[in-house]
């Protein structure tokens, strides 16, 4: 009971930024900053993938905007060819990222470190070359059109504010789906592997198995907002789902903190709207994530989030000695 | 045959190119353990600052100089500035790496444009070698390539302080109690690197046009190449250089060309899948203490 309740205390933070975000459309944005938010939301949907991948089990992966893309391209093939819409696609995508997660995961997996990034970042730049010589079939270089409009009951989701509301919708649920796998006792699993492998395995988990796992689990987020991505845009094309993306969303999820329930909300609002706020062009933006990114990486290694709750935790609880601190190590920080 | 002569030449003096790249790489990896992703812009930088001195009026040769000067000089401050606080923790490293690309790329668009970026030809001659036409710049570019690689081939196995730094790489903590900088031939192992990618640069914009996002490409090429080879495996790394130029030469030479870029991919996933460490057996990096 106790454990429940401290459990629904860590969803509480994410809940509530969700119920803001909700309200946005009430003070009349901009179609600009709509766009904005809506692209960010998708990347938030993946990025919460990301984080079981990266924060939870460990793992680094550089394919990550190519299940995306996996999801993006069934989506619109599906409502090409098989004249299927976007309630439909969204399951269908999600396993078909799943399924392209586990061919690249299981010859991927064999290795750890580094060789895997790097493996998942062939695996991205092949599926890049896959798409652009695919023909008719993936529209080559130029990509592909989907001009299905989507609705919910009759009602039109076509316009800027709705379509947002969908978005949010879907954030709140990966948040959701995310905080259910880092408090079951997968998710502890999970975080067994990350902090020791070879002590898991001696534990008697299949390690090679959970692993592989998680990245079909990461491979689900990626293809739902694969889906939402398609649907936004209205126009793929193969360049966004090489490994460059998977660069930014990586960057994204670090820059927000892997390991915390808040961070790819964090990241991905961040990273979307900074520039924005410091009126950067889009050159300048880029370099601005990527001096952050190596500066959260040499400062503060467990993401922006996580720093400033460090820091405040240091400013206003002088008590907090060494002894709280070793208390909450690696293993608990996931459930602040 | 003689097309396939042809393009065996020219798949060969883009190979050396990689071959230069995934040298470093293996260098750097196999002596402090830092995964430098960020390679391949090092390599971009080189061109731009070849482009920079030729059209400003500078002969090749010493635009070359300069380009492996400015980057190896880069590779100083990035290792003395970034790199040195990732060594215990290399992951770290990489990532910072990641970060790396995007800055480099994004300020050569910003200080310059996105655009393509060429040099006139330095070696415009084209030899007819029994209907083979050899282009001199790119037998140039292959010559000079066997050249730096066997200096540092020679270097490291027989030169004092190649032992050195082969004993600091078997046993980080060893070496340093007999006296050798450890820490001083990792920043100068760096640097090497950094300067060998410099020279590739400066060797690529002789041949094509280049963009700022070349190292891209090139980088994830070159650690195929390294990869299959065996990380911290010179040799390994020279050999897998040669299958590569040929295997693309051959696509290029019967019409695949569209999937050459998908070889050094494909060829390495399936090399790590059998034989992690390469085909030649490699390092896992400097062991920890």
């Amino acid at each position: 009971m106790i454990r429940l309740v401290s459990a629904l205390r860590s969803l509480l933070p994410v809940l509530v930024v969700v119920a803001l975000i909700v309200m946005v459309p009430l003070l009349s944005p901009s179609n600009r900053f709509l766009s904005l938010a809506i692209s960010a939301g998708i990347n938030i949907i993946a990025l919460y993938g990301l984080s079981v991948l990266f924060g939870q089990t460990g793992i680094l992966s550089m394919g990550h905007a190519a299940l995306v893309g996996v999801g993006a391209y069934t989506a619109t093939i599906l409502s090409r060819d098989f004249d299927i819409g976007f309630w439909l696609s969204l399951p269908l995508a999600g396993v078909t990222a799943a399924l392209v997660a586990t061919i690249i995961g299981i010859p991927s997996l064999r290795v750890s470190g580094h060789h895997f990034v790097i493996m998942t970042f062939a695996f991205g730049q092949l599926l890049a070359i896959v798409l652009t010589n695919g023909g008719d079939f993936t529209g080559a270089a130029t990509g592909l059109d989907l001009l299905r409009p989507v609705a919910l009951f009759g009602a039109d989701l076509g316009d800027l504010t709705r379509y947002y509301l969908l978005v949010v919708g879907f954030v709140a649920l990966s948040a959701v789906a995310s905080w259910a796998i880092i408090n079951s006792s997968y998710g502890r699993t999970l975080r067994a592997i990350r902090e020791n492998e070879k002590l898991a395995a001696s534990l008697g988990i299949d390690v090679g198995r959970q692993k592989i796992g998680a990245f079909v689990v990461s491979g689900v987020f990626a293809g739902v907002s694969g889906v939402l991505l398609a649907y936004f845009l209205r126009h793929i094309s193969p360049g966004q789902f090489s490994s460059f993306p998977s660069i930014y969303l990586a960057l994204m999820v670090m820059i927000g903190g892997a390991r915390l329930l808040l961070g790819p909300l964090a990241g991905g609002i961040l990273v979307a709207f900074l520039p924005e706020l410091l009126k950067l062009d889009p050159v300048e933006s880029r370099i601005l994530y990527g001096v952050c990114l190596i500066a959260v990486i040499l400062l503060l290694p467990n993401g922006l989030i996580a720093g400033v709750i460090d820091g405040w935790r240091k400013l206003f609880s002088r008590r907090a000695d060494k002894a709280e601190r070793n208390a909450s190590a690696p293993l608990s920080e996931t459930s602040r | 045959m003689d097309i396939f002569i042809q393009q065996i030449l020219n798949g060969l003096s883009i190979a050396s190119v990689i071959t230069l790249i995934a040298v470093g790489v293996t260098l750097i990896f196999g002596l402090t353990g830092i995964i430098n992703f960020a390679h391949g812009e090092f390599l971009m930088i080189g061109s731009i600052v070849t482009w920079l001195a030729v059209s400003n009026g500078l002969p090749f040769p010493p635009a070359l100089f300069l380009a492996v000067v400015a980057v190896a000089a880069m590779g100083f401050a990035l290792e003395r500035g970034l790199f040195r606080f990732t060594l215990e923790r290399p992951t770290n490293g990489f990532i910072v790496s990641l970060g790396l690309i995007v800055v480099l790329q994004h300020i050569v668009v910003l200080l310059w444009d996105p655009n393509q970026k060429s040099i006139p030809r330095p070696l415009s001659t084209v030899w007819d070698v029994g209907g083979v036409r050899v282009a001199s710049v790119r037998m140039m570019v292959i010559l000079v390539t066997i050249a730096v690689v066997a200096l540092t081939f020679v270097m490291i196995t027989r030169s004092r302080y190649g032992r050195a730094l082969r004993a600091s790489v078997e046993d980080r903590d060893t070496a340093a109690l007999m006296g050798i900088p450890v820490r001083r031939y990792i920043t100068g192992v760096f640097v090497f690197g950094s300067a060998l990618a410099g020279l590739g640069g400066a060797l690529l914009i002789a041949l094509f046009p280049v963009t700022p996002f070349t190292g891209g490409t090139m980088v994830m090429k070159g650690f195929a190449v390294a990869l299959i080879g065996g990380l911290g495996n010179l040799t390994g790394a020279v050999v897998a250089g040669l299958i590569l130029g040929i295997v693309e030469g051959f696509s290029a030479g019967y019409g695949l060309s569209e999937w050459t870029d998908a070889y050094s991919f494909g060829l390495m996933i399936l090399v790590l899948l059998f034989r992690p460490h390469g085909l030649f057996g490699g390092t896992s990096g400097p062991k920890m203490s």
